[in-house]
């Protein structure tokens, strides 16, 4: 599991059967110090995540396809939004 | 999922069984400040991704990585592990500022 943010929203047309009812999201993967990766990810998501979100995404398949059927090819997920994040202090990881 | 431009196909002489009759596409991933130019490039390192959907070449779709890209052929046993999931029509995505704290980040000691 990672933090991403959410940036933006897309929609399609033509996508896998399993996955029309789904609302896709846009994100950027975020390191500890909330810098966002070069390239993007597409999203599942049913938690109601809004762009500026902070929410934590689940590689979990598995817990896709419980939900949307054994022939989902889905991974990534919003499993949360985060609230707030605690970290240590740097020189105290040393 | 990751969003990628396609930028061509593969079609294979020879191949293991279960992958007969299978297309695939030669996808771009596409970097965040590409896809918010909108310049139709991608920037990433180019993939082979399985596909049902057949796009056009230079069309901004979305594929699967990993072990989830062979269960769009359950129960079919497939040596897959990319799989072009939609084609994108259209999307908003604005280039954010930099960021370089996370959201209500408290620093404990």
């Amino acid at each position: 599991m990672y933090l991403a943010r959410i940036d933006g929203t897309l929609t399609s047309t033509t996508r896998h059967e399993t996955l029309e009812e789904c609302q896709l999201l846009i994100g950027r993967r975020l390191d500890a110090s909330g810098r966002a990766a070069a390239e993007p990810v597409v999203l599942l998501d049913r938690l109601g995540a809004r762009r500026g979100s902070t929410v934590m995404v689940s590689t979990d398949g598995a817990a896709v396809r419980r939900r949307l059927g054994n022939t989902t090819p889905a991974r990534l997920h919003v499993a949360g939004i985060v609230d707030c994040v605690t970290l240590a202090p740097e020189e105290s990881l040393r | 999922m990751r969003l990628g431009v396609v930028c061509g196909h593969v079609v294979l002489n020879q191949a293991v069984e279960s992958l007969r009759g299978t297309r695939f596409l030669m996808v771009e991933p596409v970097t965040a400040e590409n896809l918010a130019a909108r310049n139709g490039k991608g920037g990433g390192k180019t993939l082979v991704v399985a596909d049902h959907l057949a796009p056009d070449r230079g069309e901004l779709v979305a594929f699967v990585e990993g072990r989830e890209g062979a269960n769009a052929y359950w129960p079919n046993d497939v040596p897959i592990d990319a799989y072009c999931a939609l084609i994108v029509k259209d999307f908003d995505f604005p280039l954010l500022p930099e960021q370089h704290t996370l959201p209500g980040t408290e620093v404990h000691g």
